[in-house]
């Protein structure tokens, strides 16, 4: 065989560029195309409204003064505050529950896999479908104000969904509901993966059953719960669906979560520049967050 | 400090008989090796001894202690798994100590016997090294360690030593055997291989498919196996068995090896067995113990292959079921094709019940 037949290290890395050029070309535009544009839009007042196409938009420049109205914009203030309330509670609740039940599941009883996949059902209905669901259980003639007064022995009749902390409450019920299920399947993971042996070797050191969980199981999963919470936090900073098909985002603005309130002012005020502006400083916020919160917990 | 006593320890798994009625008492301060084949049993009744398995039957004491229902942690038992199960994501230190830190002893007593355990075990500058990466001797040490600070009366070691190549074996071995000494603790050591139950027990028992096969001094098994599995199974290569019929010629009692001939004249003792034989014998001598004899003595077996390890040579004689080996510290001038005289040293021959494998005894 002659030399020139065989490839060499550097024609064959030029070779694999080529072949993949187009589809990291396709993969820049579809990430970082949108970015740009939503970059150079929330630098302007541009709005469908204005009657220029978009590429058109420097003729309403404004440079930062999006960026400056959202700084003392009361209703996105308090819309980030609820979201992070439901964040705040909704995570932590979903986390302990998923990974009670992991431990449970953890080992065998009868019954088992049916349960388990009773357990995991919540997670695989449509969130708008699920929200539907919730939003008739907690109409005031509903399933959850019968299960209370069959509970209390009271007659109870909760306009949850008209009540501003009710509603509030009722659309973490949902979210719990929903999500839980996906926290315990990743802690199940996780718990699964701790090596019995050193479990084992703990226990004939004379740890008791919470020691070993503290100081065996819970450092062994903790890249695990890491993936597990990063994934809860963002996802549920971004929660809208199964929300705004129960409250809409009211009563007034009970609910209004950061996603409902853009969603608002981009289908009914139109001010595009704006909702561009709002958008792009949350995620660079949440990124700057995400990584903050990462890289201490790796520690 | 404690003895264990095994009485009728049966364990079963499902349908499968892991451990068929065992009975075993390890001495105080001894260290007894299980020693078989893998799905002996071995580490079966290891694990049940530190408590992670029920036994289905039986009993199992620590001095006159039953140890049922006394939970594992609670056995005061050492135990170093086959793969130490060594906690990765703590330092040295907190490995060594976790056993005193979870049983809330004062820090100054946690600091103090984790130094002096260290300083035994040569840890003392590795103390606050990760333990994840460390090599698999030092991992083995904190193994040790780890259960050795807790002063446990009884250590249990799985198979520590499958993990490390051929030569760190031979070093660990002693170190192991050292350890014990310093320690003085009752020891029981699951092992596949015998030289590692040779080297460093006390006293070994022989287990194969669930059965305790024998159990005796090192040399006692090697020289006496009760039964042809441990014949077999202790030696390297095993012992030689022939099968054979007992014969009382004019010259003497001997053993009528059908093809090979008839094995030279048998001596008191190994006399005194072939006469309690009813029927056929296994003829057994261990390759080590054959002189080269004149053609017309002895039993004639065509060499088949010649193995040359440096000192030593070993002769394959013959085929199938009458096939042996013969182990020479110096060349014999054999090849491959050409008739081998041998005897076996009288006193080593040792007979065995051809039906029921069990060794004939003179007395």
């Amino acid at each position: 065989m002659s030399p020139a037949a065989k490839p060499g290290p550097d024609e064959s890395a030029r070779l694999g560029l080529r072949l993949t050029l187009p589809a990291q070309v396709l993969v820049l535009f579809i990430s970082v195309f949108p970015l740009l544009m939503q970059l150079y839009i929330s630098l302007t007042d541009w709005s469908p409204l204005s009657g220029l196409a978009w590429p058109r938009a420097w003729e309403m420049w404004n440079t930062f003064a999006n960026y400056t109205d959202l700084l003392s914009d009361n209703r996105l203030w308090s819309a980030l505050g609820r979201t992070l309330l439901v964040m705040a509670i909704c995570v932590p609740v979903e986390f302990l529950l998923g990974l009670g039940l992991a431990i449970l599941f953890a080992d065998n009883f009868p019954g088992k896999r049916l349960l388990y996949s009773i357990l995991i059902m919540p997670m695989m209905v449509v969130p708008a479908v699920a929200g539907y669901m919730f939003y008739m259980l907690f109409q005031s003639g509903g399933p959850a104000n019968d299960l209370l007064s069959a509970i209390s022995g009271i007659p109870v009749t909760v306009a949850w969904l008209s009540d501003p902390t009710l509603a509030l409450a009722a659309v973490m019920v949902a979210d719990i509901w929903q999500w839980t299920p996906l926290m315990f399947l990743i802690l199940l993971a996780g718990l699964v993966g701790v090596p019995q042996d050193q479990v084992k070797a703990a226990t004939l050191l004379g740890a008791n059953a919470w020691q070993r969980f503290v100081t065996i199981v819970l450092p062994r999963m903790s890249a695990i719960i890491i993936i597990a919470l990063a994934i809860r936090v963002i996802e549920c900073f971004k929660i809208f669906d199964t929300l705004f098909i129960m409250t809409g985002g009211g009563p007034g603005v009970a609910t209004e979560t950061i996603s409902v309130y853009i969603y608002k002012i981009t289908t009914q005020d139109l001010i595009w520049g704006y909702v561009a502006a709002i958008a792009l400083a949350i995620l660079i916020v949440l990124s700057v967050a995400c990584v903050w919160a990462m890289k201490r917990m790796a520690k | 400090m404690s003895a264990i006593r095994l009485e009728n320890l049966v364990k079963r798994f499902g349908a499968f008989t892991a451990l068929k009625t065992m009975d075993l008492a390890v001495d105080d301060g001894e260290f007894m090796a299980l020693l078989g084949p893998s799905g002996c049993g071995k580490s079966t009744t290891m694990n049940m001894i530190a408590g992670m398995e029920r036994p289905s039957e039986g009993r199992i004491l620590f001095g006159d202690r039953d140890m049922a229902g006394v939970a594992m942690g609670q056995r005061g038992v050492g135990f170093v798994f086959q793969n130490y199960a060594i906690f990765t994501h703590m330092s040295v230190r907190q490995n060594l100590s976790y056993g005193l830190r979870m049983g809330g002893r004062p820090k100054a007593e946690v600091a103090q016997r984790t130094g002096a355990i260290a300083d035994l075990l040569q840890l003392g500058d590795l103390l606050d090294r990760p333990a994840a990466g460390l090599s698999v001797n030092i991992l083995q040490r904190v193994a040790i360690g780890r259960s050795a600070v807790m002063e446990p009366a009884i250590f249990l070691l799985d198979e520590p030593l499958s993990n490390v190549d051929a030569a760190f074996r031979a070093v660990m071995r002693t170190e192991l055997k050292q350890l014990q000494r310093q320690f003085r603790q009752t020891m029981v050591y699951v092992t596949h291989d015998q030289l590692e139950a040779m080297t460093m027990a006390d006293r070994i028992a022989v287990m194969d498919h669930g059965v305790l096969q024998q159990v005796g001094r090192p040399l006692e098994i090697y020289n006496d196996p009760a039964n042809l599995f441990v014949a077999r199974f202790i030696g390297s290569p095993g012992m030689n068995l022939l099968a054979g019929l007992p014969l009382e010629t004019a010259a003497g009692p001997v053993v009528d090896l059908g093809a090979i001939g008839h094995s030279p004249v048998l001596a008191p003792a190994q006399a005194a067995a072939a006469r309690r034989a009813r029927g056929a014998v296994v003829y057994g001598f261990r390759p080590e113990q054959v002189a080269t004899v004149p053609p017309g003595h002895g039993m004639a077996m065509p060499v088949s292959f010649v193995e040359r390890i440096g000192a030593r040579t070993i002769l394959h004689l013959g085929h199938g079921a009458q096939g042996a080996k013969a182990v020479f510290e110096n060349d014999v001038g054999l090849s491959p094709g050409s008739m081998a005289h041998l005897a076996p040293i009288p006193a080593a021959i040792r007979l065995f019940d051809a039906e029921t494998g069990v060794a004939l005894r003179g007395t």
